[in-house]
C-alpha cells in the first residue's frame, strides 16, 4: 500500500494577541493511493489548517509533512505541481470574463499551452457538465454552477492529489448529491488517484469516504472506514425521540440517566419538533420516556436507529458534531 | 531546448500571458474605458495647450504636453495598477489560488503590467494621433527608434518599480493606497507631465533621476521634439538601465519576503477588510 500523504506530529500555533492556540496538535496521519480520505470535525476542528498546511499555503508549526512523496516545505514546488484544492464557497476568477475565459487564465498558470487547455476544458466539460454556463460570465451564474466551476478549474493542471475543502457547503441538495456523484467519479475512473477531504456533513463522509479521521479541538481522534468506527459503539443503542419544540428546554434532565452515553438535539423550526439522538449503554429506553413523560415532555416518537458516524463522533466527544452549544 | 529556458517560457511567461489576457479581456469588455481612458486624457490635454497658447509659449509645447499626458497614464495603469490589483486579488482570495500553482508570483505581476501597458498603449496611441490631428502637433520621426528604445526601458524599470511597490500594497493594505495617494502628487510634479524637468533646480533633476518614469519621459521628448541623438541621450539609457537592475531585484525580495511570512502567520490568505 502506497502512502501518498503522511503527517507526523503535525503541529500549528496560531497567536491571538499574546495568548498561543494550538489549531492542530500532533497530528498524524497516512492516506494511502486510491482512496477518498475523509477529515470529519465539528466548526474550528482544525481541518482547514490541515488543508492549507499540506497544500502549501501555510507553514507548520511542528513536525512533518509528505505529500506524493515531498516535504510540503523544502519541497514546495515539486508537492504544487502535482496536487490541486477546491474549497466550497470559494469564488476565484475575474466576473467580468466568461467561465471558459477563466479556464483558459488558469490553464496558463498551470503550465499548458493554449491548445493544451482547450483540449483540457473539453475533457473537464465531459467530467462536470459545464455547457449550460461555460460561455456566461462568472459573475451571473448561480452558487451550483459556481461550485462546479471551481472543481473545473481543481482538475486543469491533472492533480495526482485533490484536497477537497467543504465541497458541498452551501449547496442545495440536488448539487450536492451531484457534486457528490462527481467526485467519487474522479476516483472510479482514475482521473484523480487519491483526494482528502472535509466535512462536518456526517452523511456526505459516511457516502463517499473509504477511510476518515475523526478531528476534533486539533487532535485526531479516532481514523477508520465508516464500518470500523461504526464498531466503536457496537454495544450501544441508538434511539432517536421527537418530541416539540416548546419542551427542548428541560431536556437536560436526561443526564440524570448513567446509561445515556450523551444525545444532540436538532430542531426543526417548520414542524415546531426537535429530534433527540441517544446512545444508550443498555436498554433503558422505557424508564427514560416514562421519566420524560413525568416531567410533562410529551414524547411523540420513539425510534432505534443504526449508528452513525455523527453517533461515534458523540461517543467519543461527548459532544455532537453540529452542537456548539455545548 | 534547456530546462531554464522552458522553465521561463512555461512557468514564467505562460502565466504572465495567461494574467495579461484577463487584463486585455477585461479592460476592453465594459465601453466606458473610452470615457476614463482617452476623453478625460483629452480634455486635461486640450485645456493645458490652451493654456500654453495663451501665454505665447513656441509650438513645441503642443507635442511636449501630448507626449506627456500618453506617458503619464503609464504611471497610473502600470505602476499603480500592479499595486492595486494584487492587493484586489489577495482580498478576493484569487492570490490564494496562484499560490497554489508553482508559478512564482512575479510572473503573476509581469502579466498585470503587460495587460496595463498593452491596453495603455493603445490609449495612448488614440492620444497622440486625436492630438496631431486636432493640435497639430508636429514630431521628428527619424528618432522615433531611440524614443522606443528609451520608452521600452522605461516600462522595464516601471514594472521593477511596481514590484517594489506591490508588496506596500500587501504590507500595509487600505493604508498602501493611501501612500499612492500621498506619493502621487510630488512623483506627478517631478515627472514633469507639462514642463521640461530642466526648469528645475540641479538637486530636484537628481530626485527626478530617481523616477524612471521622468528620466524616460524626458528622454523621448527630447528625441521626438528637439531630434537629440543617442550621444546627447545615452545617460538617459545609462539610467535607466541601472533603475531596471536595481529595482528588479528590490521589488523580487520584497515579494518574497512577504509570501513568505504570509505563510508563517497564516495572513496573507485571510481575507480581512
Ligand atoms: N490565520 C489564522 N490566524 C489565527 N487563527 C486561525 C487562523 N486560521 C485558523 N485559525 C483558528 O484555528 C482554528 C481552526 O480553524 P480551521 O479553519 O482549521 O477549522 P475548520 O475545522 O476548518 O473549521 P470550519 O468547519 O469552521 O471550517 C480556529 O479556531 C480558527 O479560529
Ligand atoms: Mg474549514
Amino acid at each position: 500500500m502506497l502512502i501518498t500523504i503522511e503527517t507526523r506530529d503535525l503541529v500549528r500555533i496560531f497567536k491571538h494577541g499574546d495568548k498561543e492556540f494550538r489549531a492542530l496538535d500532533k497530528v498524524s496521519i497516512q492516506v494511502p493511493e486510491g482512496v477518498i480520505y475523509g477529515l470529519l470535525g465539528p466548526n474550528g476542528a482544525g481541518k482547514t489548517t490541515l488543508i492549507r498546511i499540506l497544500t502549501t499555503l501555510l507553514l507548520p508549526s511542528d513536525g512533518d509533512a509528505y505529500v506524493g512523496g515531498y516535504h510540503v516545505v523544502r519541497d514546495a514546488n515539486k508537492v504544487r505541481k502535482i496536487i490541486n484544492l477546491v474549497s466550497g464557497g470559494e469564488r476565484p476568477g475575474y466576473g467580468i470574463l466568461t467561465v471558459r475565459e477563466n479556464l483558459m487564465y488558469y490553464g496558463q498558470v498551470y503550465g499548458l499551452s493554449w491548445g493544451e487547455t482547450k483540449r483540457r476544458i473539453e475533457e473537464v466539460n465531459e467530467l462536470l457538465h459545464l455547457d449550460e454556463f461555460l460561455d456566461k460570465r462568472l459573475n451571473s451564474i448561480s452558487t451550483g454552477m459556481m461550485q462546479k466551476y471551481a472543481l473545473a478549474r481543481g482538475l486543469l493542471n491533472h492533480p495526482q492529489i485533490l484536497f477537497l475543502d467543504e465541497p458541498t457547503l452551501g449547496l442545495d441538495v440536488q448539487n450536492a448529491r451531484h457534486i457528490r456523484r462527481v467526485i467519487k467519479h474522479l476516483i472510479e475512473d482514475k482521473e484523480i488517484r487519491t483526494i482528502l477531504l472535509t466535512s462536518h456533513y456526517m452523511a456526505e463522509v459516511e457516502e463517499l469516504c473509504d477511510i476518515v479521521s475523526i478531528i476534533d479541538r486539533g487532535r485526531i481522534i479516532a481514523t477508520g472506514s465508516p464500518d470500523e468506527l461504526r464498531k466503536m459503539v457496537k454495544d450501544e443503542i441508538i434511539y432517536n425521540i421527537d418530541v416539540r419544540l416548546s419542551d427542548i428546554d428541560r431536556i437536560r434532565i436526561l443526564r440524570r440517566f448513567r446509561t445515556v452515553v450523551g444525545y444532540t438535539i436538532k430542531t426543526r423550526q417548520l414542524t415546531g419538533e426537535a429530534r433527540i439522538r441517544m446512545i444508550l449503554s443498555g436498554e433503558d429506553i422505557a424508564r427514560i420516556i416514562r421519566t420524560l413523560e413525568e416531567e410533562n415532555i410529551h414524547v411523540l416518537r420513539v425510534t432505534r436507529d443504526e449508528v452513525s458516524l455523527e453517533d461515534v463522533f458523540l461517543r467519543l466527544v461527548g459532544r455532537g458534531l453540529e452542537d456548539e452549544y455545548e | 531546448m534547456s530546462n531554464r529556458l522552458s522553465w521561463f517560457i512555461n512557468r514564467f511567461l505562460r502565466p504572465a500571458f495567461g494574467r495579461a489576457y484577463v487584463r486585455i479581456k477585461g479592460g476592453n469588455r465594459e465601453p466606458s474605458w473610452i470615457l476614463w481612458e482617452i476623453l478625460l486624457p483629452l480634455i486635461m490635454i486640450t485645456s493645458v495647450i490652451w493654456a500654453y497658447e495663451n501665454m505665447g509659449a513656441p509650438e513645441f509645447f503642443k507635442g511636449f504636453v501630448i507626449i506627456g499626458g500618453a506617458m503619464m497614464s503609464y504611471w497610473y495603469n502600470v505602476l499603480w495598477g500592479m499595486g492595486r490589483t494584487l492587493y484586489w486579488e489577495k482580498e478576493t482570495g484569487n492570490l490564494e489560488v496562484f499560490l497554489l500553482s508553482d508559478a512564482p508570483l512575479p510572473s503573476l505581476l509581469l502579466g498585470m503590467a503587460l495587460g496595463g501597458m498593452f491596453n495603455t498603449t493603445l490609449r495612448s496611441i488614440a492620444v497622440i494621433i486625436l492630438g496631431v490631428v486636432v493640435f497639430k502637433a508636429e514630431f521628428n520621426v527619424d528618432y522615433l527608434p531611440l524614443a522606443i528604445l528609451i520608452f521600452i526601458l522605461t516600462l522595464v524599470a516601471l514594472y521593477g518599480v511596481g514590484l517594489a511597490l506591490s508588496g506596500l500594497h500587501i504590507v500595509y493594505g487600505r493604508m498602501g493606497v493611501r501612500i499612492n495617494e500621498l506619493l502621487d502628487e510630488p512623483i506627478m510634479f517631478l515627472s514633469g507631465q507639462y514642463y521640461p524637468i530642466s526648469t528645475f533646480p540641479m538637486a530636484l533633476q537628481y530626485i527626478a533621476g530617481l523616477i524612471p518614469l521622468a528620466v524616460g519621459l524626458d528622454g523621448v521628448r527630447r528625441a521626438l521634439l528637439f531630434s537629440e541623438g543617442i550621444d546627447a541621450l545615452w545617460l538617459h539609457v545609462l539610467v535607466l538601465f541601472i533603475l531596471m537592475i536595481v529595482f528588479y531585484p528590490i521589488g523580487l525580495r520584497i515579494l518574497n519576503k512577504i509570501v513568505e511570512r504570509g505563510r508563517m502567520d497564516g495572513r496573507l490568505i485571510l481575507r480581512w477588510i
